[in-house]
């Protein structure tokens, strides 16, 4: 208990350390300033900073419970501060739903999948955005092209050569990847990844991690949240580590070591 | 860059629509619910069939007797069970249809004679009717979404909420017209196009026919089914790409009160007469009926055929011991045999494809 009270102070205090908001000059895509969340006496985001400028990769680390996926659902829309101030593009902004994180061209990749098992795989990847005729009715060839492309890029998926599949058939690396492959289609500035290659295959992993890269040639900015610290300093430009909530280092990947960011995630 | 790599998908596709009629037949069969039972369906149908040519004296199933009163009888509820479905797909329940079922028809009845819409000796008022079926569809949703309010409001199981929706729509009947039956003789033409003949077919059956093809293409062709499907089977993944759950919940609510309304007025219309405890216990055959046909308890599949299989199903059992001249309280008996045997086959079934 000591030692855990003691690491508590220490996050406080390191917090003072690190920088607060995007360095000048940098025109951030997304900005949370000061957010917090809490769960009844449990605070989830304590006074959190975080930005994502253009034409990079975040990498989110931390221990678990450390609230990086709180914040992610923060960014998504799906769980709205208690206090603080969202920005994008400059401007305040309040996400209370997924719609309006959708507005900003925000995309999740959730750790928890969110697919539905007993819909098929093109369903799964139009549900809530159908395409639909005036009248709200689907156009299922349409969509089922949309889908067969989608599932040929972005990850190679082993084993699915129906699009018509219940997706609750598919393998838990199969359903990452359609899970991941309707967030790419549908991303525009910002893309989120919450543990995207737990379930991922070595030769998945490496094709995502690569397909992450080419969006940022493309202009669109990454999150990676990840326990992976090798994965995350293939692809990301900048780390941001959490603990209890806050930020406690952040540095810019030619500013710092493997050995220095893997020792603020474990020490803190 | 995408072209390339989806060709294999695109080929597996194409060699699955040049599959022979028959093959696709079998691999529906095999893989989807419905197709389970309407193996089971055609098995019923063809065993009544040889026993009624076996027996005909004893065993009238092919009499035009037996077909026409089924005709008239399966379209009540199967109507409640296609809102019933409907709510279970989105995740939901609801045990007050059998008490909305007697509560509004008998509120239809109430204003329809009230307007001057019976049919008495000069023909009656022609729109009376109507504008107590239109009140009472009404009726029906608004309490429907009042369902939904107090089951989404106050994150309580929707069995519980509408475990007491039928309590209070059952004494509420009692207290708005008491334990009497009520006359529902309606006008023209109202009388024909809800209670007519049409050849063989009775009208009741034809707005089934018409409800099912319409909630055929609200499910699979429309946007809001692929919702009720999304919010059934997984509330967080729907909320999480941007579905508003309780909105879609609520929709299915009202859909499941205005066609327990519908039901309603059908069967009176049919009968000529309400009886204020008519509609009790046919919220359980209208669930049985939909667990029959693929519906999943805990909500995201089912579908429009599925149901309509489970209605039929469960009214030719009813049917046969009719026939038979077997006591009425075996056919809960059955049901209920019915009931676990469907839900077997249905779980065998999904194991062993996939």
């Amino acid at each position: 208990m000591a030692d855990r009270l003691s690491s508590l102070d220490n996050a406080a205090e390191k917090r003072d350390l690190v920088p607060v908001g995007p360095p000048a000059g940098v025109n951030a895509l997304f900005e949370a300033r000061e957010v917090t969340k809490r769960y009844g006496a449990f605070v989830a985001l304590d006074k959190m900073n975080f930005y994502i400028g253009p034409n990079e990769v975040v990498g989110l680390l931390g221990d678990n419970g450390a609230g990086k996926s709180t914040l992610v659902k923060m960014i998504s829309g799906i769980n709205p501060p208690t206090s603080g101030q969202l920005y994008v593009g400059g401007k305040p902004v309040s996400f209370n739903s997924r719609a309006d994180s959708e507005a900003a061209g925000i995309e999740t990749i959730y750790q928890d999948i969110a697919l539905v098992d007993q819909l098929s795989i093109t369903r799964n990847i139009f549900m809530g955005r159908e395409i639909t005729d005036r009248w709200g009715f689907m156009q299922h060839q349409k969509m089922q092209d949309v889908a067969i492309d989608i599932l040929g890029s972005a990850v190679q998926i082993s084993g699915i050569d129906d699009p018509g599949k219940e997706v609750g058939f598919l393998s838990g690396g199969q359903k990452q990847a359609v899970a991941i492959a309707r967030a790419v289609h549908f991303k525009r500035n910002i893309l989120l990844l919450d543990e995207p290659t737990s379930a991922l295959s070595v030769r998945e992993t490496e094709h995502l991690l690569g397909y992450v890269r080419d969006l940022k040639k493309e202009g669109t900015s990454s999150v990676l949240v990840t326990h992976n610290l090798y994965h995350a300093f293939m692809v990301c430009d900048r780390f941001v580590v959490m603990s209890h909530g806050t930020k406690v280092f952040e540095a810019a990947k030619k500013d710092t070591t493997i050995e220095e960011v893997t020792d603020h995630v474990i020490r803190t | 860059m995408a072209v390339s790599q989806s060709d294999h998908i695109r080929d597996a596709v194409a060699a699955r629509e040049r599959r022979s009629l028959a093959t696709k037949f079998a691999d529906w069969i095999r893989t989807r619910p419905e197709g389970g039972i309407a193996v089971l369906f055609v098995i019923a149908q063809v065993c009544c069939v040889a026993a009624a040519l076996m027996w005909p004296d004893s065993f009238r199933y092919l009499s035009e007797a037996n077909a026409a009163v089924t005709l008239k009888a399966i379209a009540p509820i199967g109507v409640m069970a296609l809102g019933v479905g409907i709510l279970m797909i989105a995740g939901e329940y609801d045990l007050s249809v059998g008490a909305l079922y007697s509560f509004l028809s008998i509120v239809c009845a109430h204003w329809s004679n009230y307007l001057g819409g019976d049919i008495g000796e000069d023909g009656g008022v022609w729109w009376a009717p109507f504008a107590g079926l239109a009140l009472v569809l009404a009726l029906g949703a608004l309490i429907g979404g009042f369902h939904a309010v107090i089951t989404l409001r106050f994150v309580i199981p929707s069995f519980i909420a509408t475990l007491g929706g039928m309590l209070l729509w059952k004494s509420a009947t009692l207290f708005y017209h008491g334990a009497v039956a009520l006359r529902f003789k309606p006008s023209e033409p109202f009388r024909t196009i809800f209670g007519g003949e049409f050849g063989f077919l009775h009208s009741s059956i034809i707005w089934f026919a018409v409800m099912a093809v319409v909630f055929y293409f609200l499910l699979q062709h429309h946007k809001l089914g692929n919702h009720f499907y999304a919010v059934g089977g997984n509330r967080n993944a729907a909320v999480a790409i941007g579905i508003n759950p309780n909105r879609t919940k609520t929709i299915a609510f009202a859909i499941a009160g205005a066609m327990a309304a519908f039901s309603g007025v059908l069967a009176a219309t049919r009968v000529g007469s309400i009886q204020p405890g008519g509609g009790l216990g046919m919220e359980l055959q209208s669930i049985a009926a939909c667990v029959i046909g693929g519906a999943a308890l805990n909500g995201g599949r089912g579908s429009i055929l599925g149901i309509v299989l489970g209605t039929a199903l469960v009214y030719t059992i009813q049917d046969v011991l009719l026939l038979t001249r077997a006591p009425a309280y075996y056919f809960d008996g059955f049901v209920g045999v019915l009931i676990v045997i469907a839900v077997v086959l249905n779980t065998a079934i999904r194991k062993t494809r996939g």
